[in-house]
């Protein structure tokens, strides 16, 4: 190591601090004279630049419907987003509409007192059931701070030419699925495409294929009333059930990133990809020729649940600006991205489960993963309602399962880390 | 806090060469020698002295997202070395750094120090060599972190391919995903961006040695190793105070090429984590309080690199000879 140029670390993230308190400056062609303005322009910030020309149309059919409104959708670059974010709601130049992201990570911006509470404003909630509400809600005061936007569902993702070219079809239950990776294994094939070096995908992996060795929802409702805990049999069990497959991941998995993984799989090395379904466009678009479907890991022997789970969040919503100069037209806005109008926009111009109630996808793989995840949904507990204080049960469970994989710590180490973490903060509901 | 890093080094090199200068200078006014200082100390007042003291002024209070609370005193600092795992992190991270340090002083500065000598000895392509050596000086650590993730990638990497390919099989690693093998990589990659630097200087230090004392030591009938240990060797000190000073900082300050080769959360088990990376989660993958903690934090590590460089600078010094 060898740098005369660089500052110390913490004086850049000080620096980093001390500049963003400047930043940002005003998106151009704002009209805050919210009062008397005919004309209101109401911004919308974003994570997602990859989607301006969707959101452009989309919003042009709320311009349509009401005259002198203009929506704009103002993306930021999405890792440096919540930063962003949390300087422009201070602000009455930030944004009148802000997307947000969900469960723990809303958190700061509710406790800067950054966000209008919308339950009691906006009629449409009241359809929105409740877990899907939880994705938006504060974590004391229980108030709804934003209308959820999309679901995210978990599957195991296939190649049905492979899957087609072995005779194998998604497994009805959990030996149907081994003898299924073994035949694929001696294929010469990598049954699951999987990684280990990114570690945010190990929580994803773990609910894909542990969710029903735990339970899903009833455990986690005794966990939340305080009867049940990470370090109880169903939880470690469920872990030792997830490592079980590993004689299935790739060879040396421990160094495998998530980009290796998803070119393994799109490339047709690999069989399966366990992941979100957000991948099916990501897939899609880096090998247009794969046929992809999605199945769920059906219950091994000894599970809690007997039927297949299919473990899901909310990905974000949109919230108000308490600073916005022009509340009354952004609740407006936020009021009709709750309808089905809204939704359905959303989903065919994204090809994303929409979070409004009764919104069909017309993606076929998408309404497949809809209403699986609606027939027997699965919470995503680690990272949607462990997260409200620090450190989060998903940081913990990150790491602790990093560990657990690379063989350095048993099922049990690996949930005592996440229990003691979260003791420190979680207090049950009575 | 740069100047802690930067001063004595910069101090003692220009020193001896700026001395005679430094006569004449003392006939100007002190006006003048004001106005030429005040851009530096504007910018160091402003990049250095005041991002420092907000961190110490951000510290004392506990934070509602960007909202400031209510005064917190050392609130934040016991929180950040009382809370699990944070209270288990530092230490390891802290281990990690020191490991990282000794690693680099072992294998980066050693063979740059041997680099050095040789081509001292063989002039012949001196130039060359030399550029050749400190070429990934200039790439960014970010960039290098990511060519090495991927020539280290036990999938499509060529590392492991070329083994393979040797019929080594049994030496193909998943070598960034293995707790035991992450920290020697990043000591090597680490050591390969930078291997120039410490050449350059004992180089450049090499040259200034008179060549009559190691002729004197030939002609006294000592060995080439001997003459190097006890005559070359010790007049190389100086140089080797400011690299291992400068070594020191740098590891301490560990922070891009460790991301991009682990992500934040240092690879694999945190085989990797160091005390830069503990930094980034607390400040930007935080709670509500994140600014507060990574105040505290900050300024903790700030306080360990300053006052562990400031002893070490004044042990290295005592042993300096001079010829």
């Amino acid at each position: 190591m060898f740098r005369t140029r660089r500052g110390l670390l913490a004086a850049a993230g000080v620096l980093a601090m001390a500049l963003s308190a400047c930043a940002p400056s005003a998106p151009e062609g704002q009209t805050s004279s919210g009062t008397t303005s005919e004309q209101v322009t109401l911004d919308v910030w974003g994570w997602r630049q990859e989607d301006v020309a969707a959101y452009e149309k989309i919003f042009k059919i709320y311009e349509d419907a009401h005259p002198g409104v203009k929506v704009k959708y103002v993306p930021y670059k999405a890792d440096e987003y919540d930063t962003i974010l949390r300087t422009g709601l201070s602000d009455a130049n930030g944004p009148d509409v802000a997307q947000l992201r969900s469960y723990g990570l809303l958190q700061p911006l509710v406790a800067a007192k950054s966000l209008v509470p919308l339950d009691g404003q906006v009629q449409e909630l009241a359809g929105f059931p409740e877990p899907v509400l939880d994705g938006a809600r504060g974590e004391r005061d229980k108030r709804v701070y934003g209308v959820p936007f999309a679901i995210q569902t978990l599957h195991v993702i296939y190649d049905k030419a492979l899957f087609g070219k072995h005779g194998l079809t998604p497994p009805k239950t959990w030996d149907e699925m081994i003898a299924a990776f073994d035949k694929l294994a001696a294929a010469d094939l990598v049954p699951l495409a999987t990684t280990v070096t990114d570690t945010w995908m190990l929580p994803i992996q773990q609910e894909i294929f542990g969710a029903t060795t735990y339970g899903g929802h009833d455990y986690l409702g005794r966990m939340l009333a305080g009867q049940a805990k990470f370090t109880d049999r169903p939880w470690v069990d469920s872990l030792t059930r997830w490592k079980s497959t590993s004689k299935y991941w790739p060879e040396q998995y421990e160094g495998v990133s998530y980009v290796d993984a998803q070119a393994l799989f799109t490339s047709g090395r690999a069989a399966m990809f366990p992941g979100g379904v957000w991948e099916l466009a990501v897939f899609g678009k880096s090998n247009p020729e794969l046929e992809l479907g999605i199945f769920n890991v059906p219950p091994p022997p000894g599970a809690a649940a007997t039927q297949t789970l299919v473990p899901g969040y909310v990905d974000g919503s949109f919230g108000v600006s308490a600073k916005s100069p022009d509340q009354k037209a952004a609740m407006d806005l936020v009021r009709w991205m709750a309808s089905p109008e809204f939704g359905q926009a959303f989903s065919t111009e994204l090809r994303q489960i929409s979070a409004v109630p009764g919104v069909r996808p017309q993606d076929p793989l998408l309404a497949q993963a809809l209403a699986a995840y609606q027939a027997d949904p699965s919470p995503y507990v680690t990272y949607a309602y462990f997260s409200g204080g620090s450190p989060t049960a998903w940081d913990l469970a990150s790491e602790a399962f990093s560990t657990f994989v690379a063989g350095r710590s048993g099922a049990e180490d690996a949930a005592e880390h996440i229990q003691q973490g979260v003791d420190q903060w979680f207090r049950p509901t009575q | 806090m740069t100047a802690g890093r930067l001063g004595p080094a910069r101090y003692r090199a220009g020193y001896r060469a700026g001395y005679r200068a430094g006569y004449r200078a003392g006939r100007t006014s002190p006006a003048w020698i004001a106005a030429f200082c005040l851009p530096a100390l504007v910018l160091y007042g402003v990049f250095v002295v005041v991002p420092l003291v907000t961190a110490l002024y951000y510290g004392l209070f506990r934070w509602e997202g960007i909202r400031r609370g209510e005064f917190a005193g050392l609130g934040n600092y016991l929180e950040v070395l009382t809370r699990y795992p944070l209270n288990q992190e530092i230490p390891a991270a802290l281990w990690h750094n020191v490991l990282f340090f000794a690693g680099t002083m072992a294998i980066q500065n050693t063979v740059g120090l041997g680099l050095a000598v040789l081509l001292y000895r063989n002039p012949r392509g001196k130039r060359f060599l030399q550029t050749i050596f400190s070429l990934p000086y200039l790439i960014s650590p970010l960039i290098v972190g990511y060519v090495w993730s991927l020539l280290l990638s036990p999938t499509f990497g060529p590392i492991n391919f070329l083994l393979r390919a040797a019929g080594l099989e049994s030496w193909a690693r998943p070598w960034l995903g293995a707790p035991d093998t992450a920290l020697p990589v990043l000591v090597l990659v680490n050591a390969w961006q930078w291997i120039g630097g410490p050449m350059l200087i004992f180089l450049a230090a090499l040259g200034g040695i008179p060549r009559e004392l190691e002729e004197a030591a030939a002609m006294d009938g000592a060995s080439p190793f001997r003459a190097f240990w006890s005559v070359r060797f010790p007049l190389l000190m100086p140089a080797v105070g400011v690299i291992t000073v400068l070594t020191f900082i740098g590891c301490f300050n560990l922070f891009d090429l460790v991301y991009a080769l682990g992500g934040s959360d240092g690879g694999p088990g945190g085989a990797m984590d160091v005390l830069g990376l503990l930094y980034y989660r607390t400040a930007f993958e935080g709670g509500t309080n994140a600014i507060g903690e990574s105040s505290a934090l900050a300024i903790m590590i700030f306080i360990l690199v300053f006052g562990a460089s400031a002893v070490l600078e004044r042990f290295l010094r005592r042993r300096e000879v001079t010829s």
